[in-house]
């Protein structure tokens, strides 16, 4: 009983739908009020979402359809499960085992995977550039986003979420991994495909990327996917760099502020190209946090 | 796919699907031939000072991500078919908005060799906005009058209207 309450209602399905909903609303928001403008009403999440599960499904011909209607149920499915390993709204995890940190980046990346699946899936000249970049990126991102979230994780000695999260709370590791930090931001950001890292997805050169065929149910379930993802990201890098998340006062907080960071750098930056988002990842980002882990290691030795 | 619910629940679902359409149109503009003037003009709809995202409007790139079709310009003879792809591209319900002179009546370009006619010779138009071109606030008026009428019931199209041949 008590695990259909953790997957429907509390943290998973309903809750983190509405969590995942007031940060994209949040998000378009300041991004809004950093430009000068009024920014959208606090139901507007809810009423794109609505509309697109309410309007008629294309299936394009030369799709499979099969892929073409599962991929975003699979895609929000990864992230919903991501979800309840990680210490959501300042409470202890719903389920934890040792390990489930890998466990959990690798349930986000089926968003992305999903994304690219679903644009080579459809003939369109856009989706496939989309789907190409979709896929560059996540070769770009992954690994130096894992790197740095396995920073904490070797001070604290575990790779359990909750055990770190413990960990983290009585050291604010920001402070001595401040690479780990900035690394994992830019790498949520490059999971989420935020400006500047908005290439795959770039409306004025390839439409909408790797979604440019989806329409209504399945383009409204790849971007509530998208939110829970948002929120599941910001826990995890906060959790891990920003002192722990203890209860959910502590959750909102260092989670907002994360936010507010982020939506800084989007209002900052233009678009980079893909070889400049590649170059970033792999010349400074890896390098850095790769410099960063041979320091940990030696402390740890000496 | 259809349903068969009780009334009430009937009614209230189809309540709140009015709300979310009212609340979230996004747009798709194309320009069938147009002297850009009226293009220009959306643009700066669509700019910081008259901020349209505060009524939900935001511009897409795909026709299967939009809900309202704005057309500017008369018809000429090569974007006749390019149009009418966008409009069958999108998906229902889906409306057309035809923004300045030329797309209400052909303008100036009435009767040039090249030209088909307005937008309402070849597509449902569901709203005019007059001007040559529009003010912003014309169109931003325009939108969210269409908006009203559809949520006051006027507008209730969900089968396409058969398009002019």
């Amino acid at each position: 009983m008590t695990q259909l309450i953790h997957l429907l209602f509390f943290p998973g399905g309903l809750f983190l739908l509405a969590l995942g909903m007031g940060y994209e609303w949040l998000d378009r928001k300041l991004l809004a009020r950093l430009q000068n403008r009024q920014g959208p009403r606090w139901f507007q999440p809810l009423a794109d979402t609505v509309k697109l599960l309410s309007k008629e499904e294309i299936i394009p011909q030369g799709a499979n359809p099969w892929l073409f209607i599962f991929l975003p149920v699979v895609a929000l499915a990864g992230t919903l499960t991501a979800a309840l390993y990680v210490p959501l709204f300042g409470l202890p995890p719903a389920h934890s085992l040792p390990g489930d940190l890998i466990l959990t980046i690798y349930l986000l990346s089926l968003l992305t995977l999903g994304t690219g699946l679903a644009g080579a899936n459809t003939p369109n000249r856009f989706s496939l550039v989309g789907a190409t970049r979709t896929l560059t990126q996540l070769f770009a991102y992954e690994a130096p986003f894992l790197m740095a979230l396995l920073g904490p994780a070797i001070v604290a000695g575990s790779w359990q979420i909750s055990i770190i999260n413990d960990f983290a709370g009585r050291n604010w590791l920001i402070v001595t991994q401040f690479v780990g930090f900035l690394v994992a931001v830019i790498g949520l950001m490059g999971k989420l495909e935020l400006p500047p890292f908005d290439a795959p997805e770039a409306e004025t050169e390839i439409v909408s990327g790797a979604l440019t065929e989806y329409s209504g149910r399945g383009y409204a379930l790849f971007r509530l996917a998208k939110n829970v993802e948002l929120v599941v990201g910001l826990t995890l890098v906060a959790s891990f760099y920003l002192g722990g998340l203890a209860n959910p006062l502590a959750f909102i907080l260092k989670t907002g502020a994360l936010l507010l960071i982020i939506v800084g750098v989007q209002t900052l930056l233009t678009r980079l190209r893909l070889d400049q988002t590649v170059g970033l990842w792999w010349r400074y980002g890896a390098l850095l946090v790769l410099a960063q882990w041979l320091m940990i290691v030696l402390a740890k030795i000496i | 796919m259809t349903l068969n619910l009780p009334t009430l629940w009937h009614d209230a679902l189809e309540k709140v699907k009015t709300w979310a359409r009212v609340n979230s149109p996004w747009l798709i503009h194309y320009n069938s031939g147009s002297c850009n003037g009226c293009d220009i003009e959306i643009l700066a709809t669509l700019t910081p000072r008259y901020d349209a995202e505060r009524f939900g409007v935001k511009l897409q790139g795909s026709p299967r991500h939009a809900d309202v079709l704005i057309c500017t310009g008369p018809v000429t003879l090569q974007s006749k078919e390019r149009l009418r792809r966008i409009y069958e591209q999108m998906p229902e319900p889906k409306f057309v908005v035809a923004v300045g002179s030329c797309a209400i009546s052909g303008g100036v370009f009435d009767g040039c060799y090249n030209v088909v006619g307005h937008i309402d010779e070849l597509l449902p138009v569901d709203m005019y906005i007059p001007g040559c071109p529009p003010r912003p606030e014309a169109i931003l008026d325009g939108l969210v009058k269409l908006l009203r009428s559809l949520q006051d019931g006027q507008i209730e199209r969900l089968e396409t209207r058969p398009l002019a041949t």
